[in-house]
């Protein structure tokens, strides 16, 4: 069966945006063939570990396990979408000055999934960190230091 | 994954048409987690998707009726259970079991209707659902009909569910003044790794006795099952713990548990016996 390509338009990193995607296209690969865009990449491609991680109407996904028919109307925005221009977002900026990470492939889903946390609870405990982190994996483990990256951006955008 | 078609109706009654009672390769797909699981591993190749993304209404909605019974739209992802405070105030064993059901971006995504109808008896809900006296609402060409939760998981990824039907809702009915539930899981590989067992329990009590109890358990067995041995070991008996032993006892003769990379056979009998009590302590004292 040939794939059916379809049309669809969104909203990419607040650009009006419009794409060719086959049913079967996950939003992973929608993104990297279409946008060159390869923040979001595909580790586990089960849900488990984070590293495909985009925002789709204000919530995270695994775009590992997410159609890209579905990214139709939505609004999209990925880590690429975070800095203005050449100025970083403050969790970006707190993984940077924490070293918050080693080989840095997690680290775009984990900044993405920061800023979510950072958005419902301004102040989260060690705890609530861990656990709401606990879908996103680091094989370098450098752990330690993205607790002490989210303390810290939460730190800055309280004074925000 | 191999291609396929994607249809996108606009209403419950276009999605059943669109749906093929005779052609397993033709589905229904609403957040697509559990799904596209199975199709990366090439355990289900669609000829035909119908999303469910653009239906809207009762299938997106959590509400407490005028009888007090909490409904759960089909539609609704895990997360807004999570999160929602009417589930939290009529059932909060449910928001409790949310909370560590997998990890924010599959609780984003995934339903709660496609959490229950795929079948797969390693969800964590089910049993719950089973225990809480949950009723399903099924949709299709011939109308609707009401399906226990007890009912509804009918074999090893398998549910009562006909082909060219679709789950509507769940709903919870008013919980009495005198009961409690609670869900307990162990997960075997790491802390959050899908549950190589899951029992719920809930019980009615009056002055420190069991009235009666409905305990269910899940992901050791083929399917989430009720534990009727277990049930009738505890009914009557008071609720200090040792009381909960015979009930435990009863549930690890009576359960049948499928050996698997998360267990033996008789490592899981084990465990059910550990959690029957857990569940039982849990229920009573909350
Ligand atoms: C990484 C990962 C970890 C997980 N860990 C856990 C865990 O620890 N515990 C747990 O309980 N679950 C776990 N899950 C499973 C998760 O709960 C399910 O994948 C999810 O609930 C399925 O919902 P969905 O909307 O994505 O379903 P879909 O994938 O869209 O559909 C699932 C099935 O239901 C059918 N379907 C969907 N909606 C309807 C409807 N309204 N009527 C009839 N049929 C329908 C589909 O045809 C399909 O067969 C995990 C999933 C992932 C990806
Ligand atoms: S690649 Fe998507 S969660 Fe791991
Ligand atoms: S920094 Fe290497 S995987 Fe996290």
């Amino acid at each position: 069966m040939s794939p059916q390509l379809r049309h669809i338009s969104f909203t990419l990193n607040g650009n009006s945006v419009t794409a060719e995607v086959a049913p079967h296209h996950t939003l992973v690969e929608m993104l990297q063939e279409q946008f060159h865009l390869y923040g979001a990449r595909e580790s586990c491609g089960q849900g488990l570990c984070g590293c495909c991680t985009v925002i789709v109407n204000g919530r995270s996904v695994s775009g590992c396990l997410y159609l890209a028919a579905f990214a139709d109307q939505a609004n999209i925005v990925t880590v690429e979408g975070l800095a203005k221009g050449e100025q970083l977002d403050p969790v970006q900026e707190a993984f940077v000055s924490c070293s918050g990470f080693q080989c840095g492939f997690c680290t775009s889903g984990f900044i993405l999934m920061v800023n979510q946390l950072l958005e419902k609870n301004a102040n989260p405990t060690e705890d609530e960190i861990r656990h709401y982190l606990s879908g996103n994996l680091c094989r370098c483990a450098t752990y330690p230091d993205i607790i002490s990256a989210v303390h810290a951006a939460a730190t800055t955008l309280r004074k925000e | 994954m191999i291609p396929f078609d994607l249809q996108e109706p606009a209403s419950l009654a276009e999605a059943i048409a669109l749906l093929d009672p005779d052609d397993p390769s033709v589905r229904p797909v609403a957040g697509g987690t559990a799904l596209m699981l199975m199709m990366k591993a090439g355990l289900f190749q669609p000829t035909r998707l119908i999303s469910l993304r653009r239906l809207e209404g009762d299938l997106r909605r959590v509400h407490v009726d005028e009888h007090g019974d909490l409904h759960l739209g089909a539609l609704v992802p895990l997360s807004k259970l999570e999160l929602s405070p009417l589930v939290a105030e009529h059932a909060p064993a449910v928001s409790e079991t949310c909370r560590t059901l997998s990890n924010v971006r599959v609780r984003n995504v995934a339903t709660l209707g496609g959490h229950v109808a795929h079948g797969d008896p390693h969800m964590d809900l089910p049993p719950l659902l089973i225990a809480l006296g949950a009723r399903a609402r099924a949709v299709g060409p011939r109308g609707e009909r009401w399906i226990d939760a007890a009912d509804l998981f009918v074999g090893y990824y398998q549910t009562a569910l006909e082909r060219d039907e679709l789950l509507a809702e769940i709903v919870i009915p008013a919980p009495s003044p005198d009961s409690s539930a609670a869900y307990v899981k162990f997960t075997a590989l790491s802390a959050d790794d899908w549950p190589a067992v899951g029992v719920a329990a809930a019980v009615r009590r009056r002055e420190g006795v069991i009235l009666d109890a409905v305990l269910a358990v899940s992901a050791a067995t083929e399917k989430p099952i009720r534990l009727a041995a277990a049930e009738a070991a505890i009914r009557g008996k008071s609720t200090s713990s040792g009381s909960f032993d015979e009930a435990a006892e009863a549930a690890a003769h009576e359960v049948e548990p499928l050996a698997d990379i998360r267990g033996s056979t008789a490592y899981k009998r084990e465990m059910v016996r550990v959690h029957v009590r857990r569940a039982l302590i849990k229920a009573s004292h909350s």
